[in-house]
């Protein structure tokens, strides 16, 4: 019984203090990708304790100083909109609520999103309206990319 | 220097006294301009150097903010760390030297593009340039394209303090962060940036990344980011709600903010997490920003207090009249419950269903059930498909193929009403009470009346009222409790918690949390000759806790203790047990604890300990309250009852 308790806390111990040397580590700010799903844990550990202890020094993991761009480098760039390298980075990185906010209608990503667009704020209700029955058209599949929705959005929105 | 070539090569081989006049005429070419430049630079810079002597710029208060001196014995010293951010060899201690050579750094010719120290520390320029009328077209001009870019996309205009509250069941985030938006105008705040300090840290280790953090071994970095890369790292990934406070900046002095950030561009400072952490380092951002402000120094004179924690300083910043409006935005487990809460109970199961691929995204479509009723179970499932990918409990190809469906089919019904799933905001948590806490009055334990004193350093615990924290979630941080015993006529320390975290996570039916305790410190306990002695204890455990109506947060959870002390056989005990009890809010001014521990000690001094505990803390105000308590406790074969009443103040 003696054993078996001591086994145990010894157990915990290294699943608490070694643990989370096995979480994935970011280097830097990683290109997750380009499509849906590109969420970037940026080396964030699952181990409550390791959590509580970043949280608790307030780590960044490889600091980019001034790092007011996100990179869409390794994307494919639109090629029909007056895409502008801001507009691809938000999009980049915000694709999934932004296609939740397409298909609901509404959201503060669609209309920061407008913004980018400069989409005339008279003109914002039927963007989004034509936006939303056009969901399918412009996410085409689950491996859409950067280029392909901004692309599908210009067309989209070029119709009447 | 070219003419006088061309004028050398143009007249080479004529007759020698029009050759002699032409080469006196290219050296007058050569030299003169040079060194008359250079004598003109010489004395132009002697005559601001004078007028900054005079002006004893180097004393002002905004030489102070911008190189971050601190009164360091009879002089001054600054909290950088970093040899590059000083012109002056000893421009970290001499505050005269490095204004002097800042100065003369101005005339330095150009280099590459954005190296000349005008360029790098523009924020020292610009002020310079306004207090001594510092003529531009009489120093060189470097190019400093990147920092024009980033001006040009950062844009700022007005500026924000933003503050995540506690990570979810990680309640040692109450040194969380704070940051500063920096907005442009007529944008939405998703394109806006935001400015934060933070530690460069790359290991994984818990451990060793907390003791690396404390004592300073990190370098931590000003960095500018995207604000939405943010929201979306607190919003829907950590699901940590976020506060927003505007900030009473004007333009002018949010730009001044922006150069200084851009001057500690690089530039490290050793991080400390307890007082040179994010939160303070942000207070000097603000203090660049308007100097007249002087948020930075309550923290860091009063060396009675050696932290900083990040809502104390967003109460100091609130006091200084900066704060103008303040907004609440929910993370995405926020908004996930907001929406549950308008639905049918049974209709919740659809949603999973969807979410766990049961059920096809087209069948909601087609089901008979009113559209907004759909869009409410497809709603649910696009969040918790993304709350739950972003838990990494689904793969990410699992994730797109019902994520996208859910999105196609969502798209079909229309739109909601703009507030159909509005959020009341909680109270603001600089609303809530203050995080140190001074606990007087009586009580009795076995056959003695005693008067305690209890201070806690920090921060919040299960019994105090959560306004503004996050209920469930106990920190207390530095916990010592003292006792005067009447009859013995002596003092003890009864104990010395140097953290308690206690992590209630309610389970639902969408979200299964753990909740998991940790203490450590000293406690005085009852021993098996009748006397009470120092134990020095370790005390982890883990369970389940659900929140419902009628117990409020109910809990469960198993636990080992360690115990080490020299009345020990063998001098410690190592237990296993557990520890089940509730916790409710029985009225606005009244929370209630009931628990039940047991342990079996079966490894060193080998023995059990029962114990139940009954606690109640009345609110008297925000900053004030009474906590009645009782306990029995049989350990040893010895039994225990122990009553206390205390004031509490929250200061």
């Amino acid at each position: 019984m003696k054993k078996l308790l001591v086994v145990t806390v010894a157990c915990a111990v290294v699943v608490f203090a070694v643990g989370p040397a096995f979480a994935a580590m970011g280097q830097g700010r990683q290109n997750t990708g380009c499509g849906l799903g590109a969420l970037a844990w940026q080396g964030k550990a699952d181990s409550t304790l390791f959590q509580a202890f970043q949280a608790t020094t307030n780590g960044t993991f490889g600091s980019q100083t001034f790092g007011i761009t996100s990179g869409t480098s390794d994307c494919a760039q639109p090629a029909k909109f007056v895409s502008n390298q801001r507009t691809n980075e938000f999009v980049v990185a915000n694709m999934d609520n932004l296609a939740k906010d397409i298909a609901r209608g509404q959201g503060e990503t669609l209309e920061a999103f407008a913004d980018l667009l400069q989409v005339p704020a008279e003109q914002r209700a039927e963007f989004y309206q034509k936006l939303q029955t056009s969901f399918a058209k412009i996410f085409t599949s689950q491996d859409v990319v950067l280029a392909n929705v901004v692309d599908n959005v210009a067309t989209v929105s070029a119709k009447n | 220097m070219r003419f006088s070539a061309f004028l050398f090569a143009m007249v080479y081989g004529t007759s020698r006294p029009v050759y002699f006049f032409f080469v006196i005429l290219s050296i007058y070419f050569f030299l003169v301009p040079v060194s008359e430049s250079l004598a003109a630079d010489q004395s132009y810079l002697d005559a601001l150097l004078k007028s900054a002597r005079e002006q004893r710029l180097s004393e002002d208060r905004y030489w102070d903010v911008l190189l971050h001196y601190r009164r360091h014995g009879s002089g001054r010293k600054s909290l950088i760390d970093d040899p590059r951010f000083f012109l002056a060899p000893d421009g970290k201690t001499d505050p005269v030297a490095e204004l002097e050579a800042t100065l003369k750094s101005f005339f330095q010719a150009e280099q590459k593009d954005g190296d000349h120290p005008r360029c790098r520390f523009v924020a020292r320029y610009a002020w310079l340039k306004e207090k001594l009328g510092v003529d531009e077209l009489r120093l060189p001009a470097p190019a400093c394209t990147e920092y024009n870019n980033a001006m040009e996309r950062v844009n700022p205009h007005a500026a924000a303090l933003i503050f995540p509250t506690t990570l979810n069941n990680s309640p040692a985030s109450m040194f969380g962060h704070t940051l500063i938006r920096i907005d442009s105008k007529n944008q939405n705040e998703l394109l806006s940036y935001a400015a934060t300090y933070a530690a460069d840290a790359t290991d994984t280790n818990g451990l060793l990344y907390a003791f690396k953090g404390i004592f300073g071994y990190y370098h931590g970095y000003y960095t500018i980011l995207p604000y939405y890369e943010k929201v979306a790292e607190y919003s829907n990934i950590e699901h940590r709600d976020i506060w927003e406070y505007k900030l009473d900046l004007t333009e002018e002095e949010v730009h001044r903010m922006v150069m200084h950030a851009w001057e500690l561009r690089d530039i490290y400072s050793d991080y400390y997490f307890f007082d040179e952490n994010c939160s303070f380092d942000l207070l000097l951002l603000l203090e660049a920003a308007r100097p007249s402000l002087h948020l930075s120094d309550v923290f860091w004179d009063n060396k009675a207090r050696f932290w900083v924690i990040p809502i104390d300083t967003i109460r100091a910043v609130e006091e200084s009249g900066l704060i103008t409006k303040e907004t609440y935005r929910p993370s995405q487990s926020t908004r996930i419950m907001a929406i549950a809460v308008r639905m049918k109970k049974e209709d919740w199961k659809v949603a999973l269903d969807v979410v766990k691929g049961k059920t096809s995204p087209q069948v909601i479509t087609d089901m008979e059930m009113a559209p907004e009723e759909k869009m409410k179970v497809l709603d649910l499932s696009a969040d918790l498909l993304q709350y739950r990918y972003s838990r990494k409990e689904m793969t990410k190809d699992d994730y797109l193929k019902r994520f996208l469906p859910v999105l196609t089919a969502r798209s079909t019904l229309g739109k909601q009403d703009a507030d159909v799933y509005a959020i009341t905001p909680p109270t603001p948590p600089e609303q809530g009470h203050l995080s140190g806490r001074l606990s007087l009055g009586p009580g009795y334990r076995t056959d003695s009346f005693f008067t305690e004193i209890e201070w806690r350093s920090a921060y919040h615990d299960v019994l105090d009222y959560d306004e503004g924290y996050t209920e469930g979630a106990q920190v207390n941080f530095f916990n010592l409790k003292g006792r005067y015993y009447f009859k013995e006529d002596s003092l003890k320390l009864q104990q010395l918690r140097f953290i308690d975290i206690f992590s209630l996570s309610p389970r639902n039916t969408f979200f299964k949390p753990v909740s998991w305790k940790v203490n450590t410190g000293f406690d005085r306990e009852l021993f098996r000759d009748g006397t009470e002695h120092l134990v020095y204890r370790i005390n982890p455990g883990g369970g389940f806790s659900y929140k419902n109506d009628i117990f409020g947060i109910s809990y469960a959870m198993f636990e080992t203790d360690l115990t080490f002390s020299n009345a020990l056989k063998q001098n410690y005990a190592l237990g296993f047990g557990g520890e089940a009890g509730f916790i409710k809010k029985m009225t606005d001014l009244w929370k209630m604890s009931l628990s039940a521990e047991g342990i079996f000690y079966e490894a060193g001094d080998e023995h059990h300990k029962m114990k139940a505990s009954w606690a109640n803390s009345f609110k008297v105000s925000t900053n004030n309250s009474i906590l009645l308590s009782l306990s029995r406790e049989k350990t040893f074969d010895r039994y225990q009852t122990e009553g206390e009443l205390l004031w509490r103040m929250y200061l």
